[in-house]
């Protein structure tokens, strides 16, 4: 059969391959084949970077073996001896529980980590994610700037279990493997709730993927892809909770394991759910797509346990003063919320058991939001205020996200985030194009200038071609075609 | 082979959470790091809470003694909340003593509930990472040692996040925490004439923000330190552009960022201290300034607020006032989004 391959220019290591009917059928592959041939990328097996990887088309009996060129051990032991390390041996003193000491107990070169104190200066050189055949999200390789200490050391990523719970069996799993094949540390867990483990020589980054994939921690979260999505407790074991965030993880990864092994996207895009407007996972500073369960009836109030609260010391005068909206009223007895003053911040209710969330729940899907990129932190914008959470898949919820992310794949330019697109585009453009009806909800105020943009379609010019008329090319007018054909849905729907 | 996704709940959830799953109907803070949560049906779930080292490095041999603890004490689970802490759920409240001893034994503090100092967050630093302008995980050990005892004990008067990134990239997420510590670089990025050759260059001009990179013929590019903000964002897609200066690299202190929906509302952190030395390996002049800050916020804000809640009340004038913080030109903002934080209308606290 043909196959099509992409390799290395430079060592001509093969890093992806596919069947050429597959390539010509399958949307999703030819997508992950355009971004590849696009993008410049770091070559697994040599480690240089090249802008343009090299297209082979061969015939072939059946699929060649993936595996990695042969080569000698990535890591270089150490000088006989542990070399001293004052500067680190200091970051041991104190009482809060230290990360040198843990580093002591495992391979890691600490020497690495002493010349950065002493210098004042990171000992690590270029690196980034990478992809394997067979692995195309979930590897990051390093060089190390000081090979004489060592050489380099990759990391394997994998998701989390859901609500963070790990059976012990799972955990002891997890261990074997860094033993085996890496350093023997562990990040537990890196700031998106990955697992990493560290040290992985480029042999056995295949290995290692298995036996992970094995004790049922599949790989990814890495490159320009739906990284790994982070839940808060939930119904697991938290009482504020509006939506099932963990259920809603399990479909999410269910739904989009694809979009999430496979980066073709132009920058990543980060997931995190929160249960309740206390965003337990802070997706309201960090997620490109935030998704925050919501309730619109105002807060219930169970008024005998509130009775019983106040006389065992509740300090429901507190409450009432430090409300943020000033929506409650309690004079000593009866505690009333004004519910059109009250902006369901869960404040009360976090404080005080008596009073519980409404009924009327969904999730917010808000966008955009991020830590860097070109404007620096921005947080997400609120694309749509109510969308129902419907069990056991959230079809709503995450067709509204893929919707969004297509958007997004489509204009962004390339290494531009979510947010740093919609900034560039303007909230009310980005709206169109994904079709969202305009909701109040959406905005802190209405705009205070007049500058904007009219197409011809809404003038109706006496004389001029009815408005019936296919929409006039580019984005804007596709997507008032589309956003169209969505209120003419959802008017038929209701 | 990838391609499995998740293990289904079941495999990992201990068998009280599994009983009570979405039925919970409140819970209490018996004392600092020791949870109790009620269902429907009355059962009881007590979880106890421990931090764990600095950075979230774990390594395989405490693991396998938390295992073992998990195993004796909870049934053979545990659970790692979104700031890193150790959690044990399904506890026997009568064994909880016995098991805030065993965990010490292993090192880790039990507390970081309700009022206290929480996991600090800290990006890998000069562990393993390229870009980093300072040692993330050594400034949050130095500072988690110097607030150990608020992790401990409920003092404040809400409770208190710390994040600490090594560089602009903010893996360690300085600026959603209420005291965020930043790594900058302040010099310009290197650049390596034949490494460059081989990159993307096209790339490199059109990811700087500031449009700060110019092709430079044959196969360069040039950096304008006019227009240069030290974004790191070259230097993540190309290894001919070299960032980071031993002399120069420091980091910054933000100050007042928060998730939760409660108080003001989401915000980020705001700067302000816009630069100290790195001074490796106990940072002290950051430790130093978080107390001041911490101590400050502690005397003047209300129950439940948190800092930037009290900040929001007071104003960020009266703030430096009652911090004791210097105020300088570098802490206006003239980027990009600049009106968001210049001030309109004259309320001003005097």
């Amino acid at each position: 059969m043909l196959m099509v391959q992409l390799a290395c220019p430079k060592c001509g290591f093969v890093i992806e391959q596919y069947r050429a009917d597959q390539l010509e059928t399958d949307a999703q592959k030819q997508k992950r084949y355009q971004y590849l041939r696009k993008k410049q990328t770091l070559c697994p097996s040599c480690l240089s970077q090249t802008a343009k990887l090299e297209e082979r088309r061969l015939e072939v009996e059946a699929p060649p073996e993936a595996g990695l060129l042969a080569e000698a051990p990535l890591e270089v032991s150490a000088a006989e001896g542990p070399a001293p390390t004052p500067l680190c041996d200091e970051l041991e003193r104190g009482p809060w529980p230290s990360h040198v000491t843990e580093l002591k107990q495992t391979r890691y070169h600490l020497q690495m980590y002493e010349e950065g104190l002493r210098q004042k200066k990171t000992q690590w050189g270029f690196g980034g994610y990478t992809s394997i055949p067979g692995v195309a999200s979930g590897i990051l390789m390093r060089k190390s700037a000081r090979p004489d200490i060592a050489q380099g050391a990759n990391l394997v990523r994998a998701f989390c279990p859901s609500g963070t719970f790990y059976s012990t069996k799972t955990l002891r799993a997890l261990c074997d493997v860094a033993d085996r094949h890496g350093y023997g540390i562990l990040h537990l867990h890196a700031t998106t709730c990955d697992i990493e483990v560290l040290g992985v020589p480029k042999e056995e980054l295949k290995a290692t993927v298995d036996e992970l994939v094995a004790a049922g921690l599949d790989v990814g979260s890495t490159g320009d892809a739906y990284r790994n999505c982070q839940e808060c407790i939930g119904p697991a074991r938290c009482e504020m909770v509006l939506v099932d965030s963990v259920a809603m993880r399990q479909a999410y990864f269910t739904r989009f394991l694809d979009d999430v092994q496979f980066p073709r996207f132009p920058h990543k895009i980060k997931f995190k759910l929160s249960g309740c407007p206390n965003d337990c996972t802070r997706s309201q500073q960090k997620g490109d797509l935030a998704i925050v369960g919501v309730f619109r009836d105002p807060p219930r109030i169970d008024e005998a346990k509130l009775d019983a609260w106040v006389k065992r010391g509740g300090d429901m005068t507190h409450i009432a003063r430090m409300c943020p909206a000033r929506a409650m009223e309690w004079a000593g007895r009866r505690l009333t919320i004004d519910a059109e003053a009250c902006v369901r911040c869960m404040y009360c209710i976090n404080k005080c058991p008596a009073l519980r969330p409404g009924g009327d729940r969904g999730v917010a899907v808000l966008a955009g939001g991020k830590m860097r990129g070109k404007y620096g932190p921005l947080q997400p914008f609120v694309i749509a205020p109510f969308v129902p959470a419907i069990p056991p898949d959230f079809k709503e919820v995450f067709d509204l996200c893929a919707k969004i992310t297509d958007v997004y794949d489509e204009h962004a330019r390339r290494k531009e985030r979510l947010g740093d697109f919609i900034y560039r585009i303007g909230i009310d453009e980005f709206c169109r194009l994904v079709g969202v009806p305009t909701t109040p909800q959406q905005m802190a105020a209405p705009r205070v200038n007049p500058f904007y943009h009219w197409t011809p379609a809404e003038l109706h010019r006496r004389g001029a071609a009815p408005p019936s008329e296919p929409p006039p090319e580019g984005c804007a007018g596709q997507a008032r075609a589309r956003s169209g054909e969505l209120h003419a849905g959802r008017a038929e729907a209701e | 082979m990838p391609g499995v996704g998740l293990p289904p709940l079941e495999q990992n959830l201990p068998p009280v959470v599994l009983r009570n799953y979405g039925k919970w109907v409140e819970h209490e803070e018996l004392r600092p790091g020791v949870l109790k949560h009620v269902a429907e049906g009355g059962e009881e779930c007590y979880t106890v809470r421990a931090g764990m080292p600095t950075n979230a490095r774990v390594s395989t041999a405490l693991a396998r003694r938390i295992a073992d603890v998990a195993d004796e004490f909870a049934g053979g689970h545990l659970r790692l909340t979104r700031r890193h802490s150790l959690e044990l759920v399904g506890v026997d409240p009568a064994r909880i003593d016995e098991l805030i001893g065993r965990l010490r034994e292993l090192g880790l503090p039990v507390g970081g509930t309700g009022r206290t100092f929480r996991n600090t967050v800290s990006c890998t630093g000069w562990i393993h990472c390229q870009f980093a302008a300072t040692d993330a995980p050594a400034v949050a050990k130095a500072i988690s040692d110097e607030l150990y005892e608020d992790f401990l004990k409920e003092r404040y008067p809400a409770k208190l996040k710390i994040s600490i990134s090594g560089c602009v990239n903010q893996c360690g997420e300085g600026s959603t925490a209420d005291i965020g510590i930043i790594g900058i670089h302040r010099d310009l990025p290197r650049v390596i004439d034949e490494e460059v050759a081989r990159c993307e260059i096209p790339l490199i001009v059109s990811v700087c923000p500031t449009g700060a990179i110019k092709p430079k013929p044959p196969k360069s590019v040039q950096v304008d330190p006019e227009r240069c903000i030290h974004c790191v964002a070259c230097a993540a897609q190309c290894q001919g552009m070299l960032i980071g200066d031993p002399e120069t690299d420091g980091l910054a202190i933000v100050v007042g960022g928060k998730a939760g929906n409660s108080g003001n509302g989401p915000a980020f952190a705001r700067f302000v201290i816009p630069y100290l030395p790195n001074n490796p390996p106990r940072w002290p002049e950051v430790v130093e300034a978080v107390k001041r800050i911490v101590e400050a916020w502690v005397a003047g804000a209300r129950r439940d607020e948190r800092i930037g809640d009290w900040i929001a009340r007071i104003g960020w004038d009266k703030f430096f006032q009652k911090a004791g913080l210097p105020v300088g030109d570098k802490l206006l903002d003239g980027y990009v989004l600049w009106p968001m934080s210049a001030r309109t209308g004259v309320r001003f606290h005097w």
